[in-house]
């Protein structure tokens, strides 16, 4: 008896523990951001592009690389949702048979998802090299898609798992097709997970610099085309920490509490959205 | 005396780890209620599943045999299962509403099946909430997530889905079975009225359901057909033991005697020690079946034999004045 109760303190005791120790690293990290980047946010840090001589301290924001990264983290989401899509529901029952086949992708999506992000740039490169593309947001987008593709498919393959087998069959059972049944019942089940899905994808998308080092390239310019050279806020903050001038050192913290607020509105925004379709959700 | 709609040919159902339905042979009459009982295990499910071939999703079953509907062997590949699903609509133990409001849930079929007219589809929603008695508490809630209602109300709302694409046969799958008292029986009465116009077949463990409900019964142990008839036939006059066993809510045990014992000369104590000298001649799970023609006998055999911890398996009168008592050792 003696011996059970200490099992529960002991295992309530070591949770309490672990998600203090990541909340305190968690806070850490956006207390050291926010204490080191907060001084050197302006409103022309998030209004203008740089001026001349920025990187060497002289005025201007860092505008390019806010929108360079909105738009290739949204263009490669968006480019792999069309993908990973299709991809997750193949690898249902219904579709492939759940069988060999299904788990030898899900094996390839797995291995994918652990590849560095900087070997797809190297490979998005070579790519864009053969077809004799210059550094641009298409290329940016593209490369970023694979990036994200297999831990969006996987995301949305996994949801898709959880959908009871009962409620497909409760629109068979009034003769519905597979696809009317993917459509009207699973994928609206599904819906809110797969909207997670997306968001992980595109934090992990927004967030990468490897894959876009090479392919995006990097510019003082907002694009405005897609084969135009876009910059990002990673690559931006990477670029301002190079220098060796303290001024601007400070304004890539503060570029990177831009790029936290980037991401904690647009998920936030995602996840209102989420709650709308959760109102049909059976449970 | 109406006609059958089905009627099945030697369907057998296997799968790797044995045979699920044996070689079942039988006739499903037109607008009638059929209720399919029998024990947990007996393959009611897996039965009910092969009419609207539900069977495809269950991995590693191979229907084999015939179900013939509307002229077609329905369980031949190139069937068209989602017309004839629009046919033979089901209804499953669980209820499970759609992942959308009340009404979209009563259009989906209808939708699916081409109906796009607002105000058709308006009829048909109304139409069919009322034939599964929901339409009284649901008229102002039409708009609302179908999860939210309560168990009774989404197993009436399946039975609405279904009837809104007017299947002309409903599979009802233990369809009361996670139900409270007074839901069951709103669902019951609906499937008393529709059975007028629909042939239900309908599976259940609860055999006073059956016996409100059913016009003719199945009765299926352990995958095989045991009987079959009209529900008076067989409910009053069971042909079968088992069956008789069955619907009296007795256990019923498969046994084949291992010895016989004439006690009808005997008296007390000596049919005593005969069946103990008997009972200690054969070996553990024997059976032994003893014949008596006394109340005494009848009435103090058993006594002793349980005391011993043998299992009585059951008692029967055989003739004018003659009884069985058969019994398993058991020490």
């Amino acid at each position: 008896m003696e011996w059970r109760r200490l099992e529960e303190e002991a295992f309530k005791t070591a949770g309490f523990l672990s998600v203090s120790l990541v909340l305190l690293c968690l806070l850490a990290m956006i207390a050291a951001v926010l204490l080191k980047g907060l001084p050197a946010l302006s409103v022309e840090m998030i209004t203008e592009t740089p001026r001349s001589g920025f990187y060497l301290g002289g005025g201007g924001g860092v505008l390019n690389a806010i929108v360079g990264s909105i738009y290739l983290a949204a263009g490669g989401t968006a480019l792999a949702f069309v993908m990973s899509l299709p991809t997750a529901l193949f690898l249902q029952r219904e579709y492939s048979g759940g069988g060999r086949i299904a788990e030898a992708v899900r094996l390839v999506l797995d291995i994918l998802w652990g590849v560095p992000s900087i070997v797809y740039g190297a490979f998005g490169f070579i790519i864009m090299l053969s077809l004799g593309l210059r550094a641009s947001l298409l290329g940016g987008i593209i490369s970023l898609a694979f990036v994200v593709f297999p831990i969006m498919t996987r995301s949305i393959d996994e949801i898709l798992q959880t959908v009871p087998q009962d409620l497909k069959e409760v629109s068979y059972a009034v003769g519905a097709t597979r696809f009317e049944t993917t459509w009207s019942v699973t994928l609206r089940q599904a819906a809110p997970g797969i909207l997670t899905g997306i968001i992980i994808a595109f934090g992990r998308g927004i967030g990468d610099a490897a894959s876009i080092l090479f392919t995006a390239g990097y510019t003082d310019k907002v694009p405005s085309s897609l084969m135009e050279p876009a910059a990002s806020l990673p690559l931006a903050i990477f670029f301002q920490f190079g220098t060796p001038f303290q001024g601007v050192q400070e304004r890539a913290y503060a570029s990177a509490v831009i790029l936290l607020v980037v991401i904690l509105v647009l998920t936030s925004a995602a996840r209102m959205l989420g709650k709308a379709s959760r109102r049909n959700m059976i449970v | 005396m109406t006609g059958e709609i089905i009627r099945v040919e030697g369907l057998t159902v296997g799968a790797r780890e044995g045979v699920l339905l044996k070689d079942i042979s039988l006739e499903i009459p037109e607008r009638k209620i059929v209720c399919v009982i029998g024990p947990s295990g007996s393959g009611k499910t897996i039965f009910l599943r092969c009419f609207n071939r539900f069977i495809d999703f269950n991995e590693g079953l191979k229907a084999r045999g015939r179900i013939m509907f509307e002229g077609v062997n329905i369980l031949d590949d190139s069937v068209d299962v989602t017309e004839l699903r629009t046919k033979v609509g089901m209804i499953t133990q669980k209820p499970s509403p759609l992942p959308m409001s009340v009404y979209d849930n009563v259009a989906y079929g209808p939708r699916i099946h081409g109906v796009g007219d607002k105000a058709a589809l308006d009829g048909i929603v109304k139409e069919s909430l009322s034939h599964a008695a929901l339409w009284d508490e649901l008229k102002n809630r039409l708009g609302e997530p179908a999860a939210r209602l309560s168990i009774g109300q989404q197993q009436r709302l399946s039975l609405a889905r279904l009837l809104a694409v007017k299947p002309k046969v409903l599979l009802c799958d233990e369809a009361t079975s996670a139900l409270d008292p007074v839901s069951s029986r709103k669902i019951e009465d609906q499937i008393m009225k529709l059975g007028r116009d629909y042939t239900i077949i309908m599976s259940t463990h609860n055999i006073h359901q059956a016996k409100r409900l059913a016009d003719h019964v199945i009765y299926l142990y352990l995958g095989s057909l045991i009987e079959h008839g009209p529900a008076k036939e067989l409910f009053h006059n069971p042909k079968h033991e088992r069956t008789k066993a069955y619907i009296k809510g007795e256990y019923y045990e498969d046994y084949t005697v291992d010895q016989e014992l004439d006690l009808r000369e005997y008296g007390t104590p000596v049919n005593f020690l005969k069946v103990k000298e008997a009972i200690d001649g054969l070996r553990q799970e024997q059976v032994l079946r003893v014949v008596v023609n006394t109340r005494e006998a009848l009435r103090d055999l058993p006594r002793g034999l349980e005391t011993d911890g043998h299992k009585i398996i059951h008692r029967k009168q055989i003739s004018e004045h003659d009884w069985e008592i058969v019994v398993r050792k058991t020490e």
